[in-house]
């Protein structure tokens, strides 16, 4: 199986002599789910940042698809969507016209958009609401809509920092189940990044675990839970952590 | 097309329904208030009637009101049927009323005292229409009392209506105006007037403009950072320049539109506030054309400007529209370096601030002042600022200034040039994403959003 994403000691320092994320190292294969996790300020955030082409790295490279964030970063964005945390829309579009500006600026072509804006219409579940302005969606609706707006395009690596933030249970399963399925289906990798243990347990094949801007250790779910001698993802998560403050 | 599709967007979230609503308020209130002032100077010409209760009947009266009549004043004649003038003025349906009273004529010709006449009007209220109802009345009084006087100097002293011209104005003005080496027939004042109108309607549309496309392009800008759209925008496969670029159009576009509502709001306010003439003289100073002299032979202010050399031509109009269009795009990438740091809806307000005041202060300045007779520094203020070359582009073109101008214009790129570069620099750098400025707590504080 291919590599869509290989992250080569990616570092990034927005204070001298602070490291926000210090040489960090991952890779993501072909339709494969991987996670990031750790506390608030680990490092998550910015390293999904700079892997989007949003922020650039003070160190190291990465490689989505073969191409590099630094010298190929128009490359890497069209292999890749990405979805932040807390992200909004455009309040005074209906829900149909965002899904439409938005396929605009990954296609010129009017068929292959269609196709998009019907994918994401079918995965988000918002029905006739679509035709209504964005202003009037809750939370949960947004989120869905930016959800589906994120797969639309089937890319290569769909990034996502907090992918279920602001849904209700039922709707957080339903996204869950959704990019398995994703991911099985059409070979789509993802990248995701989460506080929620039980969520990432749930949905990845592999997940590092960052702290204070250290990619501590990779590994599947199983193999980690074996190493660790925990029984969930938190535990692991709490001895990683304890290993790491006491060395 | 990926540009397009941005523009549309741009421009779907800049010219809403409600934008829209808000032009339409605005050039209707101008036109609203033309009209009503319009009305107002009407009234106060408009002496084409009287109505006048004649009780002195005699061929004296008779003769004063066929001389109203030659004055064009339509004069209607009523009867009263009682001293109550309240329940007259309501049965008669009138607003004010003249009364020649009996002994009027014997007053002037026989025993040569003070004549009596009466001017009954009715108190409509403070406002100043019906404050002109008054004075068109009492403009009727003058022209009675003008007849009288005429009457009487013909026959008690002899002297013919031509005499009574020439005695009442016995000296015939030329007025000269000199500029730049020339000279012409017109009055300084009549000149000033033109001038002020040509040099102050461009400036108050750059003013609007201005205004209204920072504001724009802040809010396009600080919108997307605080509702965190920015971040999917600029992960999607198209450049950041383009981004910039549609989101900037989009403000000049809705500028543009605001700032045509505007002028056409002025031209109607102005039209309908002087009338026909005034309509006329805004005519002249937007478009600058040259207009006939008019019927006294006396030559027209415009004449007088293409005498003076103070004409304008095509090719400064285009010289002028290209500064105009360089102050909007300066005050844009001021702008969209501005909204950048916004991080909430009350620091867009606060970061607007610097943007009026360095557009109002040489609006005013340049309105009431002239740069020239300032003293050094706070002429060295006044043009540090790239606005006001704008602002006095139109005279110095006019008044034959070119060293001004070009070095204005000069200045003006520069800055521009400057104030791109780190609007784009701004744009393709973290630095988008990390520069804040927060009010309350936080006020002007560089923090970053989120690590």
């Amino acid at each position: 199986m291919g590599k869509v994403l290989e992250v080569n000691g990616l570092s990034k320092s927005y204070k001298k002599d602070v490291l926000a994320a210090d040489s960090v190292s991952f890779s993501v294969d072909e339709g494969e789910i991987f996670a990031l996790i750790g506390p608030n300020g680990a490092g998550k955030t910015t390293t999904i940042r700079m892997i989007s082409t949003l922020i650039t790295p003070t160190g190291g490279d990465a490689l989505v698809a073969g191409h590099s964030i630094i010298s190929e970063p128009a490359k890497v964005r069209e292999n890749i969507t990405y979805l932040p945390d807390e992200a909004g829309a455009y309040k005074t579009m209906t829900g149909k016209q965002y899904l439409e500006f938005m396929a605009g600026l990954f296609t010129g072509d009017k068929h292959v958009a269609e196709r998009y804006i019907d994918r994401a219409a079918q995965i988000c579940g918002l029905g006739d609401r679509l035709n209504e302005k964005i202003g009037s969606y809750s939370r949960g609706m947004i989120r869905k809509l930016l959800l589906s707006r994120a797969v639309m395009t089937e890319p290569k690596l769909a990034i996502m920092d907090e992918a279920t933030s602001g849904l209700d249970v039922i709707n957080a399963l339903e996204i869950r189940k959704m990019i398995k399925k994703l991911a099985k289906e059409t070979g789509m990798s993802f990248l995701l990044s989460s506080h929620n243990m039980l969520e990432i347990e749930y949905v990845s094949d592999r997940v590092g675990i960052m702290t204070k801007g250290h990619l501590m250790v990779t590994g599947g779910i199983d193999e980690l839970k074996q190493r660790y001698n925990a029984a969930n993802l938190e535990e692991v998560f709490e001895r990683v952590v304890i290993e790491n403050e006491v060395r | 097309m990926r540009f397009g599709n941005l523009l549309k967007k741009e421009l779907r979230e800049l010219i809403t329904p409600q934008a829209l609503v808000s032009m339409g308020a605005m050039l209707l209130l101008f036109i609203f208030l033309g009209q009503m002032l319009g009305d107002f100077t009407d009234s106060m010409e408009d002496i084409s009637s009287a109505t006048i209760c004649v009780q002195d009947k005699t061929a004296f009266v008779d003769d004063i009101l066929a001389s109203l009549k030659e004055e064009n004043i339509e004069v209607n004649q009523v009867e009263l049927t009682s001293e109550d003038y309240a329940a007259e003025l309501d049965r008669l349906e009138l607003d004010n009323l003249v009364i020649i009273p009996a002994g009027f004529t014997d007053s002037v010709l026989v025993n040569k005292e003070p004549a009596s006449l009466k001017i009954v009007s009715k108190v409509a209220g403070g406002g100043m229409i019906s404050t002109a109802q008054t004075m068109s009345a009492t403009e009727v009084i003058d022209a009675i009392e003008k007849a009288a006087e005429d009457s009487i100097l013909l026959e008690s002293y002899g002297i013919t209506p031509e005499e009574i011209e020439r005695i009442k104005a016995p000296v015939n003005t030329t007025e000269i105006s000199v500029l730049n080496g020339k000279s012409a027939e017109v009055a300084t004042e009549e000149l000033s007037a033109v001038l002020m109108m040509q040099s102050m309607v461009v400036p108050i549309a750059l003013f609007f403009m201005v205004m209204m496309a920072s504001q724009m392009i802040m809010t396009a800008i600080s919108t997307e950072k605080i509702d965190k759209t920015l971040e999917t925008l600029l992960s999607t496969p198209v450049s950041r320049l383009s981004i910039l670029g549609a989101k900037m159009l989009a403000a000049v576009i809705s500028a543009l539109l605001n700032a045509v509502v505007m002028m056409i709001g002025m031209v109607f306010y102005v039209g309908g506030m002087l009338g026909s003439a005034g309509e006329e003289m805004m005519n002249m100073a937007v478009a600058g054309q040259e207009v006939s002299a008019s019927a006294d032979g006396v030559m027209s202010a415009m004449e007088a400007m293409g005498e003076l050399g103070m004409s304008i031509s095509v090719g400064s109009y285009v010289l002028f529209g290209i500064q105009i269009f360089i102050s909007v795009m300066i005050a844009l990438a001021i702008s969209l370096l501005l909204g950048a740091m916004a991080t909430d809806i009350k620091s867009v307000q606060t970061l607007t601030m610097p943007i009026m005041l360095v557009t109002m202060i040489p609006f005013f300045v340049t309105m009431f002042a002239d740069l020239n007779t300032m003293s050094t520094v706070p002429k060295l203020i006044m043009y540090a600022i790239p606005f006001t070359h704008a602002y006095t582009a139109m005279n110095n073109l006019v008044f034959g200034h070119t060293a001004l101008f070009w070095g204005g214009l000069v200045y003006q790129l520069v800055f521009f040039a400057v104030c791109m570069f780190l609007a784009v620099r701004l744009f393709t750098t973290d630095k988008i994403f990390t520069m804040s400025y927060q009010t309350g707590a936080g006020k002007g504080k560089k923090g970053l959003i989120k690590q």
